[in-house]
Formats: structure tokens, sequence, C-alpha cells
């Protein structure tokens, strides 16, 4: 998802800053000065970083922060979330307003090197796809020659819809929008045929649909959307950090380390889980924090399992399931791969 | 020779019935022809879908209590509106996410901007331009602390302690002016029961602990009320400075103030506040933070004023120039003539326009979404991003729609008001 409508001043931006900034090194004794860790989330998007009628943030990505925040001050609650739209992300992020940002962003090559931005791993493996309704009788993606299709304006979606139809020698009738809600609104009113949009969003907007068992969400994938934090370039600790609590908690999971039993797990003899969790090397100390920083994360957090199925797993609303997917774990059939912990 | 032929006019006959009353205004005004009659029969058609639809979707049809948006699927599908999902979120509409605990403080603060304003109203009182005045230079001091909290420090605290003399100081002189006492005002006695009123507040206020809300929470309606109330205040005056340089002799004046005007004229709002939130962090050095919120406000009264400035300069040169000549033939400099003279002329011709200006400018703050505040439509937009009531946007924009409506059309009517009260027998 990227808009292009401000990307441009962006860009500019982001690369004013990043090159010259004499703060760059500094990113953890700023926030631990602050009190508290500026993270930049979207706006509101369930599953993701949802906001609750009681004022709440949550989500995979809002649960990202709240690693961090963990990892540092041992309190989840310690982040200040700044909640800009797409077009600003970037400039929000290099100008020093965020910390860090956690927000569904795809890791692009552009994004990477020209922006003064530094991914620091991939927290959920997306791909674009289609809605279709069952009537239709549609079952796969090569069925929809000739269809109206609702999509995102200005954003990737769009790009890749192009792309994949005309790599198929298809033909389509966009009808576009810039909010979902509109858009979803369209389609179930007849105004197309199908909806394209990231698998996840298909999948949460499907289930507040009138009838959600009408309708499926077709086989294929025609993007990548590796979607994962980002920080500012120049401060790799910091991205250090943000990217080594991310894949602490993917290797918790490996190791079968959970919140439910991370203080039993303390007195394991694995050297794995010993190292995991601070009781031997000095992992968390080389990067500023203290030993034991993925007990705060996996204590307050859990494991990636957990914030996965907590937020968007088959019991929540957004309900994507993840055995078998691209989100499962390396040895499970997926590709989610830490890097290893020692 | 017989009697000259004098005219005698008969008595008038009395209107034919079918032009009169109900019947005769439907006559002549609906069915006056057939095309007419097809017309009027065509547009009531349309009145009557449009509405029946509206209230059907509404009202009728609607769902008022429910758990979720699934439940309202469930009873009605999309056929009414599932109204839960917004009064779940009125406080978050209106407030933000102001810590709910303390929303308190934010009624607490317009409930004294309103007492505030009463004396404006009342007949009684003479010392209006007083009063008023306070009211926009004391108020915001006063309202600060109740809506951000937090330290008070020496300096903030002592200026709270003026926003609470003013308001105190408003309402004793409202009670002299309707007891018809006047010494208030008069003299030394006026200095020391405005020394006395200002030791008492600052008394009273140094006992005032309210807990910090930072202005990132702040958010709905509440937050485009603290905008558009700073660019509306801030805007006039600033306007009519400006407009007044630009019309000055003086070339440095003229030039400064035709700069900014064309400056901030030229670019689009969202540009403006673009520069101010994600550009102007770059220029600071690192770790200096200024206030998001601030920053917002800051763009949206520069770029008011700068639209304010020709409304008043349009006003000031509808001003016959004979004006301007007679209040010097009777010795009145520049400050007097133009305060006394020309000003009160000018700004009651201007009173569409600003009055305009001022309702696009209440609307133009829901540009401020864009940089990550919650306005209140942001925050209705935020209603069917909730996992509980995904989906739920058309109720939302419904309710805020009546929100704007609300507060644009009471605007334009007080201008409607306001024009026939300072125009009477003084109309061109």
């Amino acid at each position: 998802m990227f808009r292009y409508s401000l990307a441009a001043i962006a860009a500019a931006a982001a690369m004013l800053v990043a090159p010259i900034d004499a703060s760059a090194q500094q990113t953890l004794a700023q926030v631990k000065a602050r009190g508290s860790l500026n993270c930049q989330v979207g706006l509101p998007t369930p599953g993701f970083y949802a906001l609750s009628a009681a004022g709440v943030w949550s989500g995979m990505d809002v649960d990202m922060c709240r690693a961090v925040a963990a990892a540092i001050f041992d309190d989840p609650a310690k982040v200040q979330y700044q909640s800009v739209t797409s077009a600003v992300r970037f400039t929000a992020l290099a100008n020093g307003e965020s910390d860090m940002l956690s927000r569904t962003t795809t890791w692009t090559a552009v994004r990477d090197t020209q922006l003064g931005l530094e991914f620091a791993g991939v927290n959920f493996y997306d791909g674009q796809g289609f809605l279709v309704s069952k009537a239709s009788g549609i079952t796969s993606a090569r069925g929809l020659d000739g269809a109206t299709i609702c999509v995102l304006t200005g954003t990737t979606t769009e790009l890749n819809l192009a792309d994949y139809f005309r790599a198929n020698r298809m033909t389509f009738t966009p009808v576009t929008n810039e909010n979902v809600n509109v858009l979803v609104e369209t389609y179930l009113g007849g105004g197309c045929d199908a909806y394209t949009n990231d698998k996840s969003s298909l999948a949460a907007r499907r289930s507040a649909f009138p009838s959600p068992n009408d309708y499926v969400i077709l086989p294929e994938t025609i993007s990548k959307e590796p979607l994962g934090p980002v920080v500012r370039h120049g401060d790799n600790n910091w991205g250090d950090i943000v990217r080594w609590v991310l894949f602490g908690m993917i290797e918790a999971e490996e190791m079968g380390v959970s919140s439910a039993n991370v203080t039993e797990m303390l007195a394991s003899p694995s050297p794995g889980i010993r190292r995991l969790l601070g009781n031997e090397g000095n992992i968390g100390e080389g990067m500023g924090l203290p030993k034991d920083f993925m007990v705060r994360v996996l204590r307050h957090l859990g494991n990636y399992g957990e914030v996965y199925e907590r937020n968007v797993g088959v019991n929540t609303a957004v309900g994507i399931p993840r055995a078998g997917s691209l989100n499962a774990l390396w040895n499970n059939g997926g590709i989610l791969y830490p890097m290893p912990f020692r | 020779m017989s009697d000259a032929l004098i005219f005698q006019p008969k008595a008038g006959k009395p209107a034919p019935p079918s032009t009169l009353g109900v019947v005769g205004w439907v006559r002549g005004n609906l069915v006056s022809s057939l095309p007419n009659a097809a017309l009027t029969l065509l547009g009531a058609y349309i009145v009557y879908a449009f509405f029946s639809a509206v209230i059907g979707w509404a009202i009728v049809d609607a769902v008022w209590e429910a758990q979720n948006r699934r439940e309202c699927l469930d009873l009605v599908g999309r056929a009414g509106a599932c109204w839960p999902g917004v009064k779940a979120w009125i406080p978050n509409l209106i407030y933000g996410l102001y810590p709910k605990d303390q929303v308190w403080r934010i009624n607490a603060g317009f409930l004294v901007l309103v007492l505030w304003a009463v004396p404006l109203f009342l007949p009684w009182v003479r010392s209006k331009v007083m009063i008023g005045l306070g009211l926009v230079l004391l108020y915001p001091l006063l309202a600060s602390y109740f809506f951000h909290g937090g330290d008070k420090g020496l300096v903030w605290g002592a200026l709270i302690a003026l926003g609470l003399t003013g308001f105190l100081w408003s309402w004793l002189t409202a009670i002299a002016e309707a007891r018809r006492e006047a010494p208030l005002l008069e003299g030394r006695r006026r200095w020391i029961l405005l020394a006395g009123l200002y030791a008492v507040s600052l008394l009273v206020v140094s006992q005032w602990v309210l807990d910090e809300v930072q202005t990132r929470l702040w958010g709905g309606l509440f937050l485009t009320l603290v905008i558009s109330g700073f660019g509306i205040t801030v805007s006039l005056p600033a306007g009519i400075l400006l407009a007044l340089g630009r019309r000055s002799r003086m070339p440095l004046i003229a030039a400064v103030s035709t700069t900014f005007i064309e400056l901030f004229r030229s670019v689009p709002l969202i540009t403006v506040l673009f520069m101010f939130n994600t550009m102007l962090p770059l220029f600071l050095p690192a770790g200096v933070e200024v206030n998001r919120l601030l920053r917002a406000i800051v763009a949206v009264c520069l770029f008011s004023s700068a639209y304010m400035a020709e409304i008043v300069r349009g006003g000031l040169q509808a001003i016959p120039k004979g004006q301007y000549e007679a209040a010097a033939a009777v010795g009145l400099g520049f400050w007097q003539s133009t305060s006394l003279i020309v000003l009160p002329q000018a700004l009651r011709i201007m009173i569409p326009s600003i009055v305009g200006s001022f309702i696009g400018l209440f609307k133009d703050t829901t540009l401020v979404s864009i940089i990550g505040l919650f306005d209140l439509l942001s925050m209705a937009r935020a209603v069917g991003e909730d996992t509980v009531w995904l989906g739920l946007f058309i109720e939302p924009f419904f309710f805020v729609t009546m929100i704007y409506f609300v507060f644009c059309f009471s605007m334009s009517q007080y201008s409607f008001h306001l024009e026939a009260r300072l125009g009477a027998g003084q109309r061109r």
C-alpha cells in the first residue's frame, strides 16, 4: 500500500535529513530520556493498528511498538502512538517525530535504498488477492477477464492489478476510490464484480459483510507484500534493537517459550533458551538493553504466535488462518525464519 | 352646463378567492401552468423519494440496540442504519482520546466560556467591548489549564490566574451594571478591585491540581472547536492589521503585509499544514519538539489571517473617501479615525464575508486529519475501522454531517441576526 500523492516530497525530505542527522546514533538515548517510545502507526485498521471505542490501540503492529517499549522500559504502555496518513508516514519518521514506524509498510527496494529508511524485518507476509461472491461461480483469478474490479486508488494495489491483468492478457474495468469502506460498500451494492486488496484486508472486510459465507477469496496471490517495522537510516543500533526484538519473539515461538511459561523457562538448561532469555551471552547489553530484554518482551507481549493469534488469528474478527500460510514458522510450512539468537 | 365629470373610483373588490390563502399560493406558485404543474409533481416526488429513503434508513429500519455490527446486519442487513456503533463512539467523536475520567474538564472549560459570554447578550450591560476583549484575550489562558493541565509553573500559573480574574471581573461588572452601580469602573477603586481579584485568583489557581493530558490525546469535536476557535479569534484582528498594513503608505509595512497575504493566499491550506507539520521539524535542532497541535493551530491562523485581510481590505475600500476626510477634518489621527469612523462602518458591511470565512475555516479544519490529528471527521472515519463495528461508515458520517450542519447553520443565522441589529436604520 503506497500512496504517490506526496511521496515525492516525503522522499525529498527523507533524503535531506537522513545523512546529516547528527543525533542519529542516539535514538535509544532520546527514547530513554523522553520516557516513552514515539511509535508511528497508521489510520485505524483492523488487526494491525485498531482503535477501539474505549480509545485503546491494539493489533499486530501496535504489539510491535509495545514489544520494543517493553524491551526498553519493561512497560509496554510507554508508547506514544502517532497516527498519520500513509502520505506523510516516511516524512514523519525522517523528521524525527517518530522513533519507529510500524504500520503494514511493504519492504521495497526503492523505499529501503532511496528514502533514508531501514527495514528492521518482516512481521507479516501479505499478498494481494481477489474477493468474489460464490454466486459468481468464479474460482480462479484467471476467470476475471473482462470483470469490473474495485480497487484502492493511488496504491501499489492498483499497479499490481494492472500488471497481473496485462501479464495474463486479460482486460478489466477498475472502479477506484481512496476509502476502503466506500469500495466495500460499492462492491456490496453490486458496483463491481470483484474487490481486490491485500488478503489480510480482504479477510477482515469479509468478516463484516452481511453474509460472509457467500463470498470467497480466490487462491491466487498476485503480489508480495512483506510488511514490517521501519526505522531511520543512520542509527544502526536502534535498527538492531527493533530487528532483534522481532526475531526474538519468533525465536521464542520456535523454542516454545511463551508468556505463560517464560518464568519457568528461565531455569531451562537448553543453551538456546538460555541465550534468548539472557542467562548466557550479552546480546542485550551489546545493544544498550538489559540482558533479559526478551524476558520483558515475552512476559508482557508473548511470542510471535501469541501476538498473531491475539490480533489476526482465526478467533479474531479478522480471522486469517496461520497454519500453512507464509506466516507460519519455517519448520511448520511457512517462511518465518528468525536469525540464530547467539 | 352639466356638472363637471368627476372621477368616482369604485370601491375595490376583494381579491378573487382563487388567489388567496393556501389555495391561492398553491395555484399561483405550484400549478400556474401545465409545465409548472409537471415540475411541481416531479419536485414533490424527488423530495418524497429522498426523505422517505433517508428517514426509512435512518429511523424506521434503523437498529438502536446492538452489541456489534454483526447483530445489526443480522437484524436488518444494510437496509437500516446501525446507530449503536455511533452511540458507542460518541465520547470519542466529541472528545477524541481524551481520558474518559477527565472529560469533565472539557465540559467545565466550555461552561466557563458560555458563562463568560452571557453578559455580552444581556441588554443592560454597557461594558460589552471590554468584556468581549477580555473573553478573547484571557479565556484561552484559563482554558489552557482546564484542557491541558499538568505542572503549572510560576509564569503559567500567573497567566491562568489572569484568566480567572478576567472571568470574575466580567461578571462583577455585569452585576454592578445591572444594579446601576457604576463605581466599579471608576478611578482608583477599579485598580484596587482588580488587584484584589487577582490575589484571590492566584490563591484559587494555586490550589488547582489537574493531571496533564497531552494534546496528542485531544480529538473529535473538541479538537475541531479548539483549532477553529483559535483560527477565528486570531484571524479577525490579524486580518484587520494586515489589511491596514497593506493600505499603509509606509513602503516597508505595505510590502511585508502584501508579501504575507499573497504568499499564504497562493498556497492551499493543506500545503501550509503539511509544511508546518512535517517540514518544520526538519529545520529545528534535534530534540526540539514543537507541539503538533500548536503547529497546526499556527498554520491555520496564518492562513485564515491572510484571507481575512483581503475581506477587510474590501470592506475598507467600500467606505467613501469623504469619511476619511471628514474624520481628518475634525482632527482625528490615523488610529482614531480608523477605529472610530472607518472600521465600525466597514465591519458592518463585511459581516457576511467574515462569517462566510469563519464557516469555511470551521470546515477546513478537517484537513488536519492528514497530519495525524484526530479531528471530528477522522474520528468518524475510525468508527468503521473498529473491529467491533467494522465497515460502519455511513452512520458516523451522517452523524458528523449533522454536527457540522448545526454549527455552520447557527453561525450563519447569528450573522443574519447581527446584520439586522447593526444595520437597522442605516441601510444604504
